[in-house]
């Protein structure tokens, strides 16, 4: 029996190095990059313009209660649900990840790279629109900063979930862009993407309260208005959380 | 390991895919610091037995040691002396040649430099190079760069040669050669009987899922009654090699 063999796992500077390799992929891969940067801060250009003027309560304007949280909740979408799911399908498509199951690098550690730079991605995307928000149209910031901070941080858990579902289901890099298409439009739709949550039939409405598009929404506009955020927000998200990572943990094939 | 030790046992393993038998009874020593080529048309087994001594695969039946490792349960001990060339290069297309091969470096914790391993394979002009953008014969180099970035003690070459041109071949020849004399022992898929002549101290002919004749070149063909190691494996399978590598 081998004793003189030590089960090293490569460490802090192996993962440093996979996650700069995973960034430059996402950066080299311009469309990428683009759509879940630009898009969302498209769509707020778009209407930034009126919604600032719109004071809707406590002096907080539209901009900052429903434009914002709704551009936060769709960079972390993009990235979570389409982005992420794409590159671990190709991943497996491609054998990428067959090869490295013969270095010492785990599995553990590429979805831990892959989640880091889309974290990365996401925080960059919500940087952007909220520094142009604050100085093209006086946003101002939430008025629970922390709870805004926990919120996205919970959101972003719940949309990778989703994402780990459709990157477990997808047979196909093509396939995991449709399957991350269609739940993010399901998703949006029902979480207010077009036009509030108000004009939904009332079924609809609250079952788009409980999903994590419209409770990542809801969340972020309570703690920006410095209301307290609905139980209802935080079990939809934090079940999203569970029943991905259970379904994932299932479903998920590395080859 | 002792050093008396095999580096690769492999005893009667089989394996089959729903209802075709990939592997019927391959069993295979190989001693340390040896290179073992492993022939055989295509579909005889040959990548099915060594992806399961690589532990990519799960062997239906039979035992696999690796430097006295199980390639399954003691699979974080095996990755780090163990170098495998799958039989296509599946990497990073975006990334360039320096940065995948400080990426694999990486996971080792005392790998060759990347100037040499990129000397060893020729391809210090193109280090700056994305994968994509390499020609076939450069993937299949990189790919062994890659293999043997971790200094390993066993490496697993897969169809090491195919797809490259004569010159390159004789130049991966080279790279093999210098691992025998650095005592790591290889295991070498090949369609090419010349160069597992060249490279191997004994060679495995692999038939329908099966182990026909294991033996140095020399004795094949002394027990083939044949004057080349192809006329050998043709007398002892019935097969033509290189027509199937072509």
């Amino acid at each position: 029996m081998n004793t003189l063999v030590e089960a090293r796992r490569p460490g802090l500077r192996s993962l440093l190095t996979l996650i700069g390799c995973e960034a430059k992929m996402v950066v080299r891969d311009t469309a990428g990059l683009v759509v879940p940067l630009c898009l969302p801060l498209l769509i707020m250009l778009t209407s930034a313009s009126s919604a600032s003027r719109t004071v809707v309560d406590s002096g907080r304007t539209a901009l900052e209660l429903y434009v914002l949280p709704l551009v936060f909740t769709m960079v972390i979408a993009i990235v979570g649900i389409i982005n992420m799911p794409s590159f671990l399908a190709y991943y497996r498509r491609s054998g990428i990840l067959r090869r490295l199951g013969v270095t010492p690098a785990s599995p553990a550690m590429v979805l831990a790279a892959q989640a880091i730079v889309s974290i990365l991605q996401s925080l960059l995307g919500i940087a952007a629109a909220l520094i142009v928000a604050i100085l093209a149209f006086n946003a101002g910031a939430p008025a629970n900063l922390g709870t805004a901070v926990g919120v996205v941080a919970l959101a972003m858990a719940a949309m990778y979930s989703t994402g780990m579902i459709v990157a477990a289901v997808a047979p196909t890099p093509n396939s995991a862009v449709a399957i991350g298409l269609v739940a993010f439009f399901v998703l949006g739709a029902l979480g207010g993407m077009f036009g509030g949550r108000d004009s939904l039939p009332e079924p609809l409405a609250e079952i788009g309260g409980w999903l994590p598009f419209g409770a990542a929404v809801e969340a972020l506009s309570s703690a920006w208005a410095g209301a307290a955020v609905s139980a209802a927000n935080l079990i939809g998200l934090g079940a999203t959380v569970v029943v991905g990572a259970v379904v994932a943990s299932l479903l998920f094939r590395w080859e | 390991m002792n050093s008396s030790e095999p580096a690769i046992v492999a005893e009667n393993l089989a394996k089959s895919y729903r209802r075709a038998q990939a592997v019927v009874d391959v069993s295979l020593r190989v001693e340390a610091g040896e290179a073992v080529g492993v022939v055989g048309v295509n579909g005889a087994g040959k990548t099915t037995t060594v992806e399961m001594i690589a532990g990519l695969r799960v062997p239906d039946h039979g035992r696999i040691r690796v430097l006295g490792l199980d390639p399954r349960r003691d699979r974080a001990q095996l990755r780090q002396v163990l170098g495998v060339q799958l039989q296509q290069a599946y990497l990073h297309h975006a990334l360039r040649v320096t940065e995948l091969v400080d990426l694999y470096r990486s996971f080792y914790p005392d790998p060759r430099s990347t100037d040499e391993l990129l000397d060893m394979v020729e391809l210090t002009d193109q280090r700056r190079t994305r994968f994509e953008k390499l020609s076939g014969g450069q993937q299949q180099r990189l790919s062994i760069a890659l293999a043997i970035a971790g200094r390993p003690r066993v490496v697993i070459l897969d169809e090491l040669t195919t797809g490259l041109d004569p010159k390159a071949r004789r130049r991966m020849w080279g790279t093999v050669e210098r691992l025998s004399s650095e005592g790591v022992t290889v295991l070498l898929v090949s369609h090419f009987m010349e160069e597992v002549e060249r490279l191997c101290d004994r060679v495995a002919m692999l038939d329908a899922g099966r182990v026909v004749a294991l033996d140095t070149p020399a004795a094949l063909r002394t027990l083939a009654r044949t004057a080349t190691l192809d006329d050998a494996f043709v007398a002892l399978t019935g097969r033509q090699l290189e027509e199937d590598a072509a």
